[in-house]
C-alpha cells in the first residue's frame, strides 16, 4: 500500500481500519530513508531497531485490543539536540559524538508516551548554532526541493526529513527562527510556540531565555494535534507556565476570518526581502482579505535592532551554557594533558566547531567586566522595547502576518564564509524570540526556481490556538502545503 | 603607632533541607558513597535544568529576618562563571545584585556588627587528590554539588580575633535556634572566610594595609589563630615595606592549621572576572509581604530575647541566663521544667539544677539532651522538699540526675536511698560527737582557725550520707567545740 505523503490522521485511519500495521508504516519510512537519505542527509542516527521494537509492541497492543496512545502510528524524527535515553545524541557536534544520554527530554518522552515512534535523530547546526546545517560537525543536509540548496536551519535535518516524507512529523527548536526558517525553505508547517509553553528539559541549551522547542508537520492540523501533547507545565523546567492546555485540534475552526484584523509590519516587507518572496506573501494577505479580514499597516520600529540584540544576548547565554562541555563527566576528551587548564583548552579546542567557539568568544566578551553594561545591559533594555512593541501592536490587531525568510533557499556554501550574512537570514524571525511570542510558519508558494516560500502568523503570548486556527483555515483553501518535492 | 584590625567575615552555611537547591536529590553528603546522590541537574548533564528549592529560599529569608535584615521585593539568581572540575555546570548559581535579604546586624556584647547581606547559592562538589600506583589522580564526588548554601556577609566592623570568634558563635547559635543547619564548622556545614587588614595611625597619618582574604579555616580556634597571625604578619609587613591597600592588591591567603600560619594562595584578586549575569533558567522570585510575615512567624524567640526575659522575669544573672540559652533545646527543656508562671525563686532553683546537674551530666556522658525526660512536677516536688529542708541542695543535684536517667520522682529517690535531710538535733549531735573523736587533728586546726570548720562539716555530711542539714550541723559542731 502506498503510504506516501500522509498526515497523522490519514495514517491512523489506515491503521485502525487494519489496512496497515505499525510495522508496515515504520518499514515504509525506513525504506524511504534508506533510498533517499544518502542524498538528503537529514539523519545522523537512524533508530531502526528501536522503531521496529516499538512498532511490534504497538501492533501487539492493537491486536489484543489494549488502549493505545493518541499518536499511535505517527512516526517522528527528532532533532539531535533532544536527549533520547540510550540513543546517541550528538547535538551535531564532535563534542558529543557517541554520547548516550541517561535520560530523555520531557517533550520527546511525552510524545513517546502517546505511542509516537522515533525513526531517527536529525542533523542540525552544532548545538543549533546556525541557520543552514552547514555548521554541523558531521555533514550538511540538502534541501529536498533542490539538493544543491540548504534546507535552512538550524533544525534543517528535521525539516528536510518531513519535506522528503521520511517521517510524518519532527521535533525541532527555534531560538531565532530555527523551526520557521527551515519549514519555510522546505515547504512544510512549523510552530514556534510561546516561550514557556513547551518544556526545554533535556534539550541541550543554546540560549535559555530564547529556546523554544516545537514541531514540524505536513500541515497545521498535525501541528495542533502534536502541540496538544508537547505543551504544558513541566516541574523540571521552572520557566514553563502552568496554564491549562487548550484543545488545539478542536479550536482549529474557531477563529472567524471575517472581521479579523491582520497587521502587516512595514519593517518586514522592505530590504532585505526578495521581490518574489514579497509578492507571494502579499498574495497570502489577499486571501485573508477575500475572506473578510482587514489588513492593517503597522510598524514595529525596533525590528532592525533584533539581530544586534540577539547576537549579544544569545552568545552571552551560550558562553555559560557551553561551559559544562569540559570532557570531565561526559563527552569526548583529550589525553596527556599536563594540567587541568590544558585539559580544558585541548578538549574544547579540539572538538568544538568554529561557530561554537565564535559564539562562546562573543558571549564571553559581552559579559566581561567593563563591557557588560555597554552590551548585555543595553541589549536587555532593547529586548524589553521589542517585546513592548509586539504587545502594543497586538492590542491594535488580532494577528501579525509577515514573511519568514527574506529569500528562498540559497546555494550550499554561499554564506559559510560570511557569518554576518548568515546571521541576517533570521532578520524576520529573531524578534519573536526576543519577545517570546508564538509564531506559525506555513507555505504560500514557490519562486521561479520552484523553491518554496513561506509566511508566518505571529500571535500574542499563549495564543497558539488563534494562530493555528487562522493558518489551518488558509490551508483549507490552498494547496501549497500539499506540494512535494520530486525525489 | 596605633593599630586597629578591620575584619569582615563571609560565612557559608549549608542548609539541612531534605533535597538539594536545584534538584530533588538528597542533600545529605556526609559519609555517603561518592556520587550516589546525583542526577542530571546536579551533574550538569546536557539539557538538565535547575528548579529552585522553595524551602531553602524561605530559610534564607528566615535567617535574614532573624538577623534584622530587610527582604528584597524581587530577587533573582545569577550565574557566576568559572572553570573547576568540581563545578559541574561551569558556573555557580548565586545571587549578586539582588540577594534575598540585606542590611541586618548582630550584637556581640555591647558592640554591633552590621550584616551587608545574606544570599542563596549552591555548593560545589568535592575534589579528592590521591596517589594510585604512583599515579596522581583527582577524583570528584558530586554528592555535595548543589547542596543549598546561604552566604552571610558582614561589614568590616569586627576589630579583634576574639570578636570574630564571638560573632561566629553567635551566628552559629542563631542558625541552630532557627533549625536550618547544623552549622558545624568541623564538619564543614559552616565555613568562614575572614578578610583582614589594618588601620595604622602613626604621627597623625593613617594607613590601611592591603586586604587579605583567608581561606581553608576549618575550626573556631583556627579562625582566631589565623586572624591573630594575619594581624601580626601585616603589622610586620607594613613596618618592612610600607605597602598600603589599593584597588588591585587584595590577596588570598590559605590557612595552614598544622604550621599555624597563613600562606599566599592567589595574588591580585581584583583581576578575576566571574561574568555574572541573571540566570535565565529561573524566573525572578518574589515573596509577598504576607509570605514574609508567615516566614517571620516561624522564627522562635532568639537568644538575645531569651536572655533579657530570663534576667527580668526570673532574676537570673548574666552567666546563668547565657548558659541556659546557649542551646535552644536546653532552654526549651528548662522552660518545660519551670511549667506555667514560675516564681523567680523556683526559676533560680531550677536553673541551678540545669546548670549544676543536668548540663554537667550531659557533658560528662557526652549524651544529647532528651527533652522527654524533663518533668515539671518532679522539679516542683524537689523544690518544695528543699524549701522545707527535707532535701539538701547537694542531694537535690544528685537525685536530679538519677531522676533524669530513670524517670522517677527525685523526692522518691531521695527517700528510698535514705537521703532525706536530718534536721533532728539529737541525731546530728550523735554524728558530730563521732566526727570530733575521729578527727582530733582537724579539731586542733579549728581551735587555731575557726574558718577551717568546713572540713569537719564535710566529714559530718559524709557520715550522714549527705542527709544532714548542713546549717544545723555547723551550729551543733560549733556548740560542741566551744
Amino acid at each position: 500500500m502506498d503510504l506516501k505523503n500522509l498526515t497523522i490522521s490519514q495514517i491512523q485511519e489506515l491503521l485502525f481500519s487494519k489496512k496497515v500495521s505499525v510495522v508496515d508504516i515504520v518499514n515504509f519510512y525506513l525504506e524511504r530513508i534508506k533510498k533517499l537519505d544518502p542524498q538528503i542527509k537529514a539523519f545522523i542516527t537512524i533508530t531502526e531497531k528501536e522503531a521496529l521494537i516499538q512498532a511490534k509492541n504497538l501492533d501487539d497492543k492493537i491486536k489484543k485490543g489494549d488502549k493505545v496512545g493518541k499518536l499511535a502510528g505517527a512516526v517522528m524524527a527528532v532533532k539531535d539536540i533532544f536527549l533520547t535515553k540510550n540513543i546517541q545524541t550528538t547535538a551535531s557536534s564532535q563534542v558529543l559524538k557517541d554520547y548516550l544520554p541517561q535520560y530523555s527530554s520531557t517533550i520527546y518522552q511525552r510524545l513517546i508516551d502517546q505511542d509516537a515512534i522515533i525513526i531517527g535523530k536529525t542533523n542540525t547546526d552544532p548545538f543549533a548554532f546556525g541557520g543552514s546545517t552547514e555548521n554541523s560537525g558531521f555533514f550538511t543536509t540538502k534541501n529536498p526541493w533542490n539538493l544543491s540548496k540548504v534546507p535552512g536551519g538550524s533544525s534543517g535535518g528535521s525539516a528536510a526529513a518531513v519535506a522528503a516524507d521520511l517521517c510524518q512529523f519532527a521535533l525541532g527548536t527555534d531560538t531565532g527562527g530555527s523551526i520557521r526558517l527551515p519549514a519555510s525553505l522546505c515547504n512544510i508547517s512549523g510552530l514556534k510556540p510561546t516561550y514557556g509553553l513547551n518544556s526545554r528539559y533535556g534539550i541541550t541549551a543554546m540560549a535559555s531565555s530564547f529556546d523554544c522547542p516545537g514541531v514540524f508537520a505536513k500541515n497545521v492540523e498535525d501541528l495542533a494535534l502534536l502541540t496538544q501533547f508537547t505543551a504544558g507545565v513541566d516541574p523540571k523546567d521552572a520557566t514553563t507556565i502552568d496554564n491549562p492546555v487548550p484543545n488545539y485540534s478542536e479550536l482549529l475552526d474557531k477563529v472567524n476570518l471575517k472581521g479579523l484584523k491582520i497587521g502587516l509590519p512595514k519593517e518586514y516587507f522592505t530590504d532585505p526581502i526578495n521581490t518574489e518572496v514579497k509578492t507571494k506573501v502579499l498574495e497570502a494577505t489577499k486571501f485573508f482579505e477575500s475572506k473578510g479580514a482587514t489588513l492593517v499597516d503597522i510598524s514595529l520600529p525596533s525590528t532592525k535592532l533584533g539581530i544586534a540584540v540577539y547576537y549579544i544576548l544569545v552568545p552571552s547565554e551560550i558562553s555559560a551554557n557551553m561551559a559544562r562541555y569540559d570532557g570531565i563527566r561526559f563527552g569526548r576528551n583529550t589525553d596527556n594533558n599536563p594540567d587541568i587548564t590544558s585539559y580544558y583548552m585541548n578538549t574544547r579546542g579540539q572538538y568544538m566547531e568554529a561557530e561554537v567557539k565564535r559564539r562562546i568568544l562573543i558571549g564571553t566578551y559581552a559579559l566581561s567586566s567593563g563591557y557588560y553594561d555597554a552590551y548585555y545591559t543595553k541589549a536587555s533594555k532593547v529586548r524589553t522595547l521589542i517585546k513592548n512593541e509586539f504587545i502594543n501592536a497586538l492590542k491594535k490587531v488580532d494577528v501579525i502576518l509577515a514573511p519568514v525568510s527574506p529569500t528562498t533557499a540559497w546555494d550550499i556554501g554561499a554564506k559559510v564564509n560570511d557569518p554576518l550574512q548568515m546571521y541576517l537570514v533570521d532578520a524576520f524571525t529573531v524578534c519573536t524570540n526576543v519577545a517570546g511570542v508564538p509564531s506559525v510558519a506555513l507555505p504560500c508558494g514557490f519562486d521561479n526556481q520552484n523553491l518554496p516560500i513561506g509566511f508566518q502568523l505571529i500571535g500574542n503570548f499563549f495564543e497558539e490556538s488563534k494562530i493555528l486556527s487562522i493558518a489551518h483555515q488558509y490551508q483549507q483553501f490552498t494547496d501549497y502545503h500539499l506540494q512535494t518535492p520530486n525525489l | 603607632m596605633k593599630i586597629t584590625p578591620i575584619i569582615g567575615l563571609e560565612v557559608h552555611v549549608e542548609l539541612k533541607t531534605k533535597s538539594k537547591m536545584f534538584c530533588s536529590c538528597s542533600a545529605e553528603h556526609f559519609h555517603v558513597d561518592p556520587n550516589t546522590h546525583t542526577c542530571p541537574t546536579c551533574l550538569g548533564l546536557p539539557g538538565a535544568l535547575p528548579v529552585p528549592n522553595k524551602t531553602a529560599c524561605e530559610w534564607c529569608i528566615k535567617l535574614g529576618l532573624a538577623l534584622g535584615c530587610t527582604p528584597n521585593e524581587s530577587s533573582f539568581f545569577e550565574r557566576k562563571n568559572y572553570f573547576y572540575p568540581d563545578l559541574a555546570k561551569g558556573y555557580q548559581l548565586t545571587q549578586y545584585e539582588k540577594p534575598f535579604v540585606i542590611n541586618g546586624k548582630i550584637k556581640i556584647g555591647d558592640q554591633e556588627v552590621r550584616i551587608n547581606r545574606a544570599h542563596m547559592e549552591e555548593d560545589t562538589g568535592k575534589s579528592v587528590h590521591i596517589k594510585d600506583n604512583g599515579q596522581e589522580l583527582t577524583l570528584i564526588d558530586y554528592n555535595r554539588c548543589g547542596v543549598p548554601l546561604v552566604e552571610i556577609v558582614s561589614e568590616p566592623d569586627i576589630t579583634s580575633a576574639q570578636m570574630a570568634k564571638d560573632y561566629l558563635l553567635k551566628m552559629q547559635q542563631i542558625i541552630r535556634y532557627l533549625g536550618i543547619s547544623d552549622a558545624d564548622i568541623e564538619k564543614g556545614s559552616m565555613r568562614c572566610e575572614p578578610t583582614v587588614n589594618l588601620k595604622i595611625e602613626d604621627n597623625d597619618q593613617v594607613f590601611y594595609t592591603p586586604l587579605v582574604e583567608i581561606k581553608n579555616v576549618a575550626s573556631l580556634t583556627g579562625v582566631q589563630t589565623a586572624i591573630d597571625f594575619e594581624i601580626h604578619r601585616q603589622t610586620e609587613a607594613f613596618k618592612q615595606t610600607g605597602e598600603v591597600k589599593s584597588k588591585t592588591n587584595k590577596n588570598t591567603f590559605g590557612w595552614d592549621a598544622d604550621k599555624n600560619q597563613t600562606f599566599l594562595q592567589r595574588e591580585k584578586e581584583g583581576s578575576s572576572d566571574y561574568r555574572y549575569f541573571p540566570e535565565p533558567d529561573i524566573p525572578h522570585i518574589e515573596f509577598t509581604k504576607e509570605e514574609i510575615e508567615e516566614i517571620r512567624k516561624t522564627i522562635p524567640e532568639l537568644p538575645d530575647g531569651k536572655i533579657t526575659r530570663y534576667k527580668k522575669d526570673f532574676s537570673l544573672n548574666d552567666y546563668d541566663a547565657n548558659l541556659l540559652t546557649s542551646d535552644i533545646d536546653f532552654s526549651k527543656a528548662y522552660e518545660l521544667a519551670l511549667g506555667q508562671n514560675p516564681d523567680s525563686t523556683f526559676a533560680k532553683f531550677t536553673a541551678n539544677l540545669f546548670i549544676g546537674a543536668i548540663k554537667t551530666h550531659l557533658n560528662e556522658s557526652q549524651e544529647n539532651l532528651n527533652i522527654d525526660k524533663i518533668n515539671s512536677i518532679f522539679f516542683k516536688n524537689l523544690f518544695d522538699a528543699v524549701s522545707k529542708s527535707e532535701i539538701s541542695s547537694t542531694v537535690a543535684k544528685q537525685v536530679t540526675i538519677e531522676s533524669y536517667q530513670t524517670g522517677k520522682d527525685p523526692v522518691e529517690i531521695a527517700k528510698s536511698k535514705g537521703l532525706i535531710q536530718v534536721s533532728d538535733s539529737a541525731e546530728i549531735e550523735k554524728l558530730a560527737i563521732g566526727v570530733i573523736s575521729q578527727n582530733s587533728k582537724a579539731v586542733e586546726d579549728y581551735k587555731k582557725n575557726p574558718a577551717s570548720i568546713g572540713f569537719l562539716i564535710g566529714k559530718l555530711m559524709q557520715a550522714s550520707k549527705g542527709s544532714a542539714n548542713p546549717q544545723l550541723a555547723k551550729e551543733i559542731l560549733e556548740k560542741l567545740l566551744k
